[in-house]
């Protein structure tokens, strides 16, 4: 569905953001892009969007290059980034001036997430409090049903219940036609919602693997003492939970937060392993 | 696949844009109101009459200054950085978006301000000939003065266009500051090829030859000057802002 071969970017006098990026994301998932403050997540989301221009390289979303925002592809993906802004206009209106521009828009579907965010139609957008306004165009870029949403950072500025109803919302709205991106640094917040992750370090991808591949591969929790000598990663901070080789243990919910830290401190040790 | 011009599409375009900046546009038309009918009156007060020389005068002090302020105004979620990421990702494409805003800050905002602009003028006149016992006369909508001011407008709109476009801030200031350099740029380059190719006729000895070459120079252009001026100088500025649509990064 979506393509990027061999991304290259960076901002004028400054140190490279992407590197030769290589992915493909296929429909039917939800994928976590991962890293850390500064590596390239939201570059990379606005190069996907066509927002920015790749210094080499590109990104195809159905065989048609991103980068030159025709109308088709632009109805194909809907875009949520991080810092925005909305109109100051009741949320019926800013819903009817900008669905006409998406085919699949359902405004059924639009309005039942609005009231699941305990929102009402007529409120003033700009009345609302930041995390409210997200959730506003959270719903909205539901509703589009584009084949490809992009969300940047989204959980941030949502207080700790309207995190639960968006993991619950974003897991319900996934079908066998669309990709969803989640770009975040916070990896809990996407705990049990994502089924594939991509962490992104010093301007290249260093781990894009599915989750039922890591959960067969790897074990998280607490190590017996027999096995104490094979663990690949641990962290005290996390009540002494640590990743291993799974072999014959029973599987294991996936821990992202550790399997995060534990790709960060030694990438090739982890995707070794996955991939025997 | 989507076609890459559709005129529905150009139409939810210009009436989004007029949706969002109801209440600017509402204020604008208002003030501008206001300020045509004082005009209109205070020269009434003069000589008892508005003829349709005054009255376009009046209306250009008015039209000018507002549209450049709508072009200004419709291309705020271009460079607004909080904005343009939702903006430029929404389903349009350049050549349709280029269309609508200058259908909308042109065309549109003409018909709309000159209708409003004739309503005010009579309105204006009716208070005249009862406060001042002026002369009624309806004033013509297609009067010569009144499509010279259009057809000016029509030049100097994609300017300012490509400056709304061009500057994230002080855009107006520093639209302004560009044309004044290019202007004076354009007085020095002129000034130089007259010097150098008339200078054998003695322009500079101090006799009258050189300021009457220049009084008809400022009058009078030469038929590439009348096309480049009139005809391609503002469609070559909306094919810049084409580009800078087009070539626009968040």
């Amino acid at each position: 569905m979506l393509n990027c071969k061999q991304l290259q970017f960076n901002y004028p006098k400054s140190r490279p953001i992407l590197k030769s990026v290589d992915l493909n994301f296929g429909s039917g998932n939800i994928y976590g892009l991962f890293g850390k403050n500064g590596e390239g997540k939201s570059t990379l989301m606005k190069l996907v969007c066509g927002l920015l221009t790749p210094e080499f390289g590109y990104c195809t979303l159905f065989g048609e290059s991103t980068h030159a925002r025709s109308v088709q592809t632009l109805k194909d993906l809907f875009f949520i980034p991080e810092d925005f802004e909305l109109p100051a206009l009741p949320i019926y209106t800013f819903e009817k001036i900008n669905s006409v521009f998406y085919p699949n828009f359902s405004r059924e579907h639009f309005y039942t997430l609005i009231e699941e965010f305990r929102l009402y139609r007529k409120q003033d957008i700009s009345k609302l409090s930041f995390g409210q306004k997200k959730k506003v165009l959270i719903a909205f870029g539901l509703a589009t049903n584009t084949p490809l949403l992009l969300l940047d950072e989204p959980t941030n500025g949502l207080d700790i219940p309207s995190k639960s109803q968006f993991r619950k919302i974003l897991a319900s709205s996934i079908n066998e036609d669309k990709c969803i991106i989640i770009s975040t640094h916070q990896v809990r917040d996407l705990h049990s919602l994502i089924d594939h992750m991509v962490i992104l370090d010093n301007a290249q991808v260093i781990f894009n693997q599915s989750l039922s591949t890591v959960s067969d591969a790897l074990w998280f929790g607490r190590p017996s003492k027999e096995n104490e000598s094979e663990v690949l990663f641990s962290e005290s901070t996390f009540g002494g939970r640590v990743i291993l080789n799974r072999e014959f243990q029973e599987e294991s919910e996936v821990d992202l937060e550790l399997l995060f830290n534990g790709v960060l401190s030694n990438p090739e040790k982890i995707n070794s392993i996955l991939k025997n | 696949m989507a076609k890459e011009f559709d005129i529905s599409r150009i139409v939810q375009f210009i009436k989004r844009d007029v949706t969002l900046l109801k209440g600017s546009i509402v204020t604008g038309l208002l003030v501008s109101s206001i300020l045509l009918f004082l005009f209109c009156l205070f020269n009434m007060a003069w000589d008892k009459k508005l003829s349709a020389d005054e009255f376009f005068g009046c209306f250009s002090l008015c039209y000018f200054p507002l549209g450049v302020l709508y072009t200004y105004a419709i291309c705020r979620e271009f460079q607004n950085p909080k904005l343009n990421h939702t903006y430029l990702s929404l389903p349009v494409s350049t050549q349709e978006r280029i269309t609508a805003k200058w259908l909308n800050a042109y065309l549109l905002y003409t018909l709309g301000f000159s209708l409003l602009a004739i309503t005010v003028g009579m309105f204006a006149m009716i208070v005249g000939t009862i406060i001042f016992r002026a002369d009624f006369t309806i004033t013509s909508l297609f009067s010569t003065n009144y499509w010279n001011v259009v057809f000016l407008y029509f030049f100097v709109q994609p300017i300012f266009l490509v400056g709304a476009l061009s500057f994230t801030k002080n855009r107006i200031g520093k639209t302004l500051l560009v044309l004044g350099v290019l202007f004076i740029g354009f007085l020095i380059f002129n000034f130089i090829c007259f010097g150098l190719l008339n200078h054998d006729f003695g322009i500079f000895s101090g006799e009258s030859t050189g300021s009457l070459a220049f009084d008809k120079a400022s009058k009078d252009f030469s038929l590439f000057g009348r096309w480049f001026y009139g005809l391609i100088f503002g469609p070559l500025m909306l094919l810049v802002a084409y580009y800078k649509i087009k070539e626009k990064e968040v």
